[in-house]
């Protein structure tokens, strides 16, 4: 069995969650002999290509005004690009690059021309340009490669998955990893975002969710029938690498770590940081991260009278981020909406003690996390005290919570993976 | 002639509200009473009071029959407050002469699982109550989830107790069978009677099952289990949550009639006779001992204490709870006495349990909390203010 996958980005380059999920997925499906072409709009030459092969989609030469009109036969819609969007950024900056930008970025090369387009791969200004060039460079690759599948991750990959599923006739496979609800909230739901991402999840064959909550947000919001809506939860993968306890200060640490958004909670995490540290001083809260809110939870939390125990450190990457698990006593994610949400596994996998929202897709699977819901701040403030002032919560947490999460495997989900390509090709 | 004896247990905790640690020296308020009240109210109107009825009703058709009952103290403290008929009921029914009262703990405690002095003071306060409820004074003793062992039985027995209602576990019988009347190893004059909990299970766990193959169970049916079993064993022994007539089986499933019928065919037939705890006391046969070395109880397959102290947050719990004994004993605040004695109830250390997709389906109804973690730490943060209050 061989897959033909549209992604957008692939470790160790990578801006989210989507690039690792990526990764460990074709890897669990190499395992269970399924052969992965990985697609992406451009590649740093040090991806970790040893199991699968990967395209660079920079490099294929297409001919754009040839699989332009092929396409549109076949119904497939090309918007006129003079709108612009980027995802992962806050409104404010968005409207920012908005007010910026010119609409000349519309292009057409002369027929029997084939060129290449350069991606930035970036979730740049010219985001839309790129998504519908990518679907043109995915025709071409649907025309001169061969395989039995064809499985597309997130929205930025859709038009190509629809594109190489039109020239192929093989079936296709979108996976969600995010959401526009979840992205930008019930109410701020961009409009092109949210068609692009509908037409994909109803050109597919079968439709890949994250989590059962992300799976009923697809049923629930897009209108997606739901019997070809099935659940894939992520998995993760640790290197063999021992974090280090350490106890630096002598205060307790709670820690925040995730983009500083509004979709992720961090007014709710301040607000129990001051109903913990009303009773408790023996305590500091840690916020890591960056986004557009953060000018705003600083403020919040210096208005709050508490910021002698609340800190930023800003955006934290690689041996950072272990070194702050590693003197963390509580981790909490109280995010108002979320798809998966790796980074507890992360934390409980250096044995830290997990508090996460109720309105996340891993508060699905895991045994050994308090679960609350986001706005209930006296349950979050009473759990972060019950794991600092109760033993026997911590050492049970820590210890069950890091063979919690070394039992989820991407194997395991390629396996399921594998079964609903088997599904669609009436194998 | 077989001897068999009902007997039917009834605990419902007070529950606790959520009790948050900004509550803690502020609030002594931990009970919910919204809850307790309506749960006790709905557990008269669908089991205890119908039920009551129905055993009144059989007792005058058919004389012989005779039930025994341990009611947690607490329980009847909550009859008192939230609900008093059926306080009288009980009265009611206790007249017929064909109803014991046996001995238990107070609140449900798991005290003997700790120590001697903890339970017997269980044990004290929950005589003087059937005392002041029904004016009796118990010589049989039915324990917390009839949990039992060799040193617990020595305890009752200088505590004036003569005979032990307790689980016929597989691994500590052996080949022996739960059908003959045993006594204690090192204090012979205390006699166990052993629940036949395959027979008890039919009615309390099975009853609805629909995947079982004996289902649907008919009072017909039932007795012809009973007539199966080893003829030459003198004693039957069925015990369960007085909940299963009504709660744990709606009226609907029809329990209330197969109650009705299987008496009154067992007490038509001439190989039965209904017996009741008590009554052991004075029987003169020649009985082998029993030898519980560690505690047993009905919980699971297992008969052991792992549903309660299975896991580290219980353990905690346990003892901490215990470590205020001290404080109890030399404490003058009434409030924070009695609340001491509340937080023993097995159900708090229950709803930490984390056996997860419990199999105990009968006890895992009525669980307030989303998760173990949020019952330890709600139960933790009471504690802490009534450790507080027992200090002061």
């Amino acid at each position: 069995m061989k897959v033909l996958m549209f992604g957008w980005e692939f470790p160790p380059h990578i801006a989210g969650g989507l690039g690792t999920a990526c990764y460990g997925l074709t890897k669990g499906l190499t395992q269970h002999n399924v052969e992965v072409i990985f697609v992406m709009p451009k590649t740093f030459g040090d991806e970790d290509q040893s199991r699968i092969k990967i395209i660079n989609a920079s490099e294929v030469e297409f001919d754009a005004r040839y699989w332009k009109e092929h396409l549109f036969e076949h119904q497939v819609s090309f918007i006129e690009i003079n709108s612009q969007l980027v995802p992962y950024i806050g409104l404010d900056d968005y409207y920012h690059i908005i007010n910026q930008l010119k609409s000349d970025v519309f292009q057409s090369a002369e027929s029997g021309q084939k060129l290449r387009y350069q991606f930035s791969g970036r979730y740049s200004e010219n985001l839309l340009v790129e998504v519908q060039n990518y679907a043109l460079v995915a025709a071409e690759l649907a025309h001169t490669q061969t395989f039995d599948i064809i499985h597309a991750h997130d929205w930025l990959t859709y038009k190509a998955g629809i594109a190489a599923q039109q020239i192929s006739g093989k079936p296709l496979v979108v996976h969600v990893h995010a959401t526009e609800f979840d992205r930008s909230g019930e109410h701020n739901i961009n409009d092109i975002v949210y068609a692009m991402e509908r037409e994909g999840m109803l050109a597919a064959d079968a439709v890949c969710a994250v989590s059962d909550f992300t799976r009923h947000i697809i049923i629930e919001k897009y209108g997606v029938p739901e019997e070809k809506v099935f659940t894939l939860h992520n998995a993760v993968e640790f290197g063999n690498k021992e974090i280090k306890r350490t106890r630096p200060l002598k205060e307790k640490i709670v820690t925040f770590l995730g983009r500083v958004t509004f979709q992720k909670g961090p007014e709710y995490f301040v607000e129990t940081a001051k109903k913990v540290l009303k009773y408790d001083n023996n305590v500091r809260f840690v916020m890591a991260g960056d986004g557009d809110q953060i000018q705003h939870i600083i403020e919040y939390a210096a208005e709050s009278g508490i910021a002698d125990k609340f800190h930023f450190t800003g955006f934290l990457q690689g041996d950072d981020i272990e070194t702050l698990f590693g003197m963390s006593d509580v981790y909490v994610m109280p995010s108002i909406s979320e798809p998966f949400g790796i980074s507890p596994l992360e934390a409980m996998s250096a044995g830290v003690p997990v508090i996460i929202s109720k309105q996340s897709g891993v508060s699905e699977i895991l045994q050994y996390a308090i679960k609350v819901d986001f706005w209930d701040v006296d349950a979050m403030a009473d759990a972060i005290w019950g794991i600092l002032h109760y033993p026997a919560l911590s050492e049970m947490f820590s210890a069950c919570g890091k063979q919690e999460v070394h039992q989820l495997q991407w194997a395991n989900t390629a396996a399921r993976l594998k079964e609903i390509y088997k599904q669609l090709l009436h194998l | 002639m077989k001897n068999i004896c009902f007997h039917f247990q009834i605990n419902q905790p007070y529950r606790l509200r959520t009790y948050r640690f900004f509550d803690i020296n502020k609030n002594h308020d931990y009970f919910d009473d919204f809850q307790n009240s309506y749960l006790t109210n709905r557990l008269a109107e669908r089991c205890y009071l119908p039920a009551n009825e129905m055993l009144g009703k059989l007792i005058k058709a058919c004389p012989e029959a005779a039930f025994s009952f341990s009611i947690a103290g607490s329980s009847l403290k909550m009859f008192e407050t939230y609900c008093p008929q059926v306080i009288d009921s009980f009265k009611e029914l206790f007249k017929t002469g064909r109803v014991e009262f046996t001995g238990s703990t107070l609140t449900h405690s798991l005290a003997s699982l700790h120590n001697k002095s903890a339970f017997l003071e269980q044990v004290r306060l929950q005589e003087t109550l059937l005392k002041q409820f029904f004016d009796v004074k118990p010589s049989s003793f039915c324990n917390t989830e009839i949990i039992y062992s060799d040193e617990m039985g020595e305890w009752l027995h200088e505590a004036g107790y003569t005979v032990v209602l307790t689980e016929g576990a597989k691994h500590i019988l052996g080949w022996k069978n739960p059908g003959y009347l045993y006594c204690n190893p090192f204090c012979t004059e205390l006699k166990l009677l052993l629940r036949n909990y395959q027979l008890s299970d039919d009615i309390t766990l099975r009853f609805e099952d629909k995947s079982w193959d004996q289902y649907p169970l008919t009072a017909k049916k039932y007795v012809d289990f009973l007539n199966g079993i080893d003829h030459t064993a003198p004693y039957l022994n069925l015990y369960m949550d007085y909940e299963t007539i009504g709660e744990i089986h709606p009226k609907e499933s029809g329990i209330f009639d197969f109650f009705d019928t299987l008496i009154h065919l067992l007490t038509a037939s001439k190989n039965y006779r209904f017996i009741l705890p008590c009554e052991v006391e004075k029987s003169q046969e020649k009985i082998s001992t029993m030898h519980a070395p560690w505690p047993i109880s009905c919980s699971g397959e297992e008969k052991d204490t792992a549903e309660w102290l299975g896991n580290e947050m219980q353990q905690e719990a346990f003892e901490q709870l215990y470590k205020l004994e001290p404080l109890y004993l030399n404490s003058t605040n009434a409030e924070a006495k009695k609340n001491w004695l509340r937080l023993q109830a097995a159900d708090h250390f229950h709803f930490m349990s984390t056996k997860w997709l419990p199999q105990s389906a009968v006890k895992r109804n009525f669980d307030v909390y989303p998760s173990p973690y949020k019952a330890f730490i709600n139960f933790m943060n009471v504690l802490n203010d009534v450790k507080i209050e027992l200090e002061k």
